[in-house]
């Protein structure tokens, strides 16, 4: 296999190893005709959501999300499917700052009917696929790959297997000059003194403890325990004890790399090397917002396994065990059970982890790619019923 | 006034017979979306995208069980196939045996049980077919139907269809709560609605709640001018339109939003996400 990463350049500087046509809907009604108009393609993708405009106090946040998300490079166009209100004008404004390859704005208003946005929108979507196709690869330096580092259904194997084979080659791309970025606050609750003791600088190391800490405070504010919601129902089926013992496995996707900064939610790493971003801990909110970090690929360890997959990030899964990645054979990738069978080690699985990376960014599709999983969803500080 | 109802037994009389296929988490959203695509070729399935179902805590956990119970209980449902992953924080098993003492027409299936993606597909497909039971059409009093009413936007044909529709016999319930259509269609649902009467905010189009017609009546702004194509009826509608509109609707007519296959949930959420 050739060891070059190839990939589409961007004019703002960021790589893309996909070229996906994204229909996004900049209002919760228009998702319907956005999936309707994907399906009607030749293989544009489509993101649905719950958000109707409202300016709350998740605003800030659900704007970064749609606004970055409608950034990733790996797209090589963004139809803006909208009302034109101020706050979408803002949204695609924000979007286009960051960097939008192609934009297309589909205003409803203007074509008066959502039938006609379909029949307007689907010859677009089209051409623009035939278009993207045409685009040829280029080697791509290591600093292209912003690599997200993902884990849900786990069990009693992740912190043994497939979670620290991750972090093998996390760290090798770190080395190399990627980005990697681990997410998911609630998941290293109670390991966050081991990954503060690991930063490059002691404000980086506060600024990790600092997360966990704003974290804790929010539920504890809500009067609730978290138990019930993490560890999962899933987990504790899967063998785990405690939300500790699931932190100390989560965080072994980070390998042993120096942190390099920490980022909100949905933000950016401004250069490369490893990052901390503060996420919630379900699946599709965390791989929602590193896709509108500009996250361009990401490896995933179950436990329990989930076909769940990304409209613009290829999305790699990773089994802990062998009995569920023979079980599900349609949505695991690569299977990290060898290292508990005893017929691999932990740097053999990581080594194919890092060659699987590089074949998924060089355009081999993953199962969650092929089974067009375009799982998206808004994470919400607050409320959606009291306004 | 009569209109054609469906017997849904213990789900009571619906204007629609419409098999659920009800993914339990977001992760079954897609598996779900495939099956009612396949089942759709045959009879009216009906599904939706949602982000809900784990990562919940506190109140949202039975709030939200209790939401997706409402949905599979509704009267326009005939049948109901819970998919689920397996891992997720709302139990989809735990749903469906509660849902099955109420209505034997339940199904469950959990992704990481079924042997992956295209084993819960071919599964789902064969159990929403042995689901689909058939319900005779029955006929029935408009005064049978519960309408609900989504008043983000307050006027007086509205209040003037509320009157009209209490002095026909017909049971209605009003949702101001909000100025987002979609959270007023979720607590009318809940409510049990067999039709929803939309009122949109003046800066919101028309919009739908997957299992439950719903009309959308414009007001004379801007937007609603511009798109008055996707509204059911104008701005200067009488409340006699409405009903008669009502009354076809009860009697198989699509509305707009419906024949477009249009329609969102918008499930309320009272903590943030973990």
């Amino acid at each position: 296999m050739s060891n070059e990463l190839t990939g589409f350049p961007r004019k703002d500087g960021r790589w893309g190893f996909r070229n996906q046509v994204l229909l996004l809907p900049l209002h919760s009604a228009l998702s319907s005709v956005a999936r309707k108009i994907a399906d009607a393609s030749n293989g544009a993708v489509a993101v649905s959501h719950d958000w109707s405009g409202e300016h709350d106090g998740d605003y800030d946040r659900i704007f970064k999300t749609i606004s970055g998300f409608a950034a990733n490079p790996n797209s090589f166009a963004t139809i803006f499917l909208t009302l034109n209100t101020p706050h979408e004008l803002e949204i695609i404004k924000a979007a286009q700052k960051i960097g939008v390859n192609n934009t297309e704005i589909i205003n409803l208003a203007e074509l008066g009917s959502m039938d006609k946005l379909f029949e307007v929108a689907l010859p677009i979507a089209n051409d623009l696929v035939v278009q993207a196709k045409k685009v040829a690869r280029v080697p791509a330096p290591w600093s292209a790959l912003h690599l997200g580092l993902e884990c849900g259904g786990s069990d009693a194997l992740s912190g043994i297997t497939a979670n620290p084979a991750l972090g093998v080659a996390s760290d090798r791309l770190v080395e190399l000059g990627a980005v990697s970025v681990l997410g998911e606050t609630t998941e290293i609750l109670g390991a966050e003194h081991l990954l503060a003791a690991r930063a490059i600088t002691p404000e980086v190391g506060r600024q990790i403890v600092e997360a966990v800490a704003r974290y804790e405070r929010s539920i504890n504010y809500e009067g609730i325990d978290m138990r019930g919601a993490q560890p999962s129902r899933g987990n504790i089926e899967g063998g785990l004890t405690t939300l500790e013992e699931k932190s100390l496995g989560a965080a072994k996707k980070a390998g042993n790399a120096q942190f390099t900064g920490v980022l909100d939610y949905a933000d950016a790493a401004p250069k490369p090397g490893l990052y901390f971003m503060d996420t919630p801990g379900h699946d599709t909110e965390q791989l929602t917002g590193f896709a509108a970090s500009g996250i361009n690929i990401v490896v995933f360890t179950s436990g329990r396994g989930t076909p769940t997959g990304s409209a613009v990030m290829p999305t790699i899964k990773v089994a802990t065990n062998t009995p569920m990645a023979e079980s599900v054979p349609d949505f695991i990738d690569l299977n990290a059970g060898t290292i508990a069978d005893g017929t691999e080690t932990l740097e053999e699985v990581g080594g194919r982890i890092f060659d699987e990376i590089l074949a998924v960014a060089n355009g081999q599709l993953t199962k969650a790619e092929k089974g067009l999983h375009h799982e998206f969803s808004l994470s919400r500080m607050y409320n959606t019923v009291i306004s | 006034m009569k209109i054609t109802g469906y017997d849904h037994t213990n789900r009571g009389v619906g204007i629609r017979n419409l098999q659920l296929i009800l993914p339990s988490v977001v992760c079954s959203t897609r598996v779900s979306s495939r099956i009612a695509t396949e089942v759709s070729k045959q009879y009216p399935a009906v599904t939706f995208a949602h982000q809900h179902g784990c990562g919940i805590i506190g109140n949202d956990v039975g709030g939200i069980t209790e939401y997706f119970a409402s949905l599979a209980k509704h009267p326009n449902i005939g049948s109901v196939l819970i998919v689920g992953l397996g891992c997720e924080t709302i139990q989809g098993n735990e749903l469906a045996e509660k849902l099955l003492k109420e209505n034997s027409s339940t199904k469950y299936l959990v992704i990481q049980e079924s042997g992956g993606v295209q084993g819960t597909v071919d599964g789902g497909v064969g159990a929403a077919k042995e689901l689909n039971v058939t319900y005779p059409p029955k006929q029935a009093e408009l005064r049978d139907l519960h309408i609900g009413i989504d008043l983000s936007n307050a006027n007086l044909v509205a209040a003037e269809l509320v009157t009209q529709l209490g002095a026909l016999g017909i049971k209605t319930t009003v949702s101001s709560s909000h100025k987002n259509s979609g959270l007023n269609f979720s607590e009318l649902m809940e409510a049990g609605v067999h039709l929803i009467v939309s009122f949109p905010d003046e800066n919101q189009p028309a919009s739908g709640f997957p299992l439950i017609p719903t009309l959308n009546i414009s007001s004379n702004s801007p937007l609603h001018l511009a798109l008055a194509a996707d509204f059911d009826l104008a701005g200067n509608a009488t409340v006699a339109q409405i009903i008669e509109l009502i009354e076809a609707v009860g009697n198989g007519v699509k509305t707009k939003v419906e024949a477009m296959g249009a329609g969102e949930i918008i499930a309320p959420r009272v903590v943030r996400s973990v």
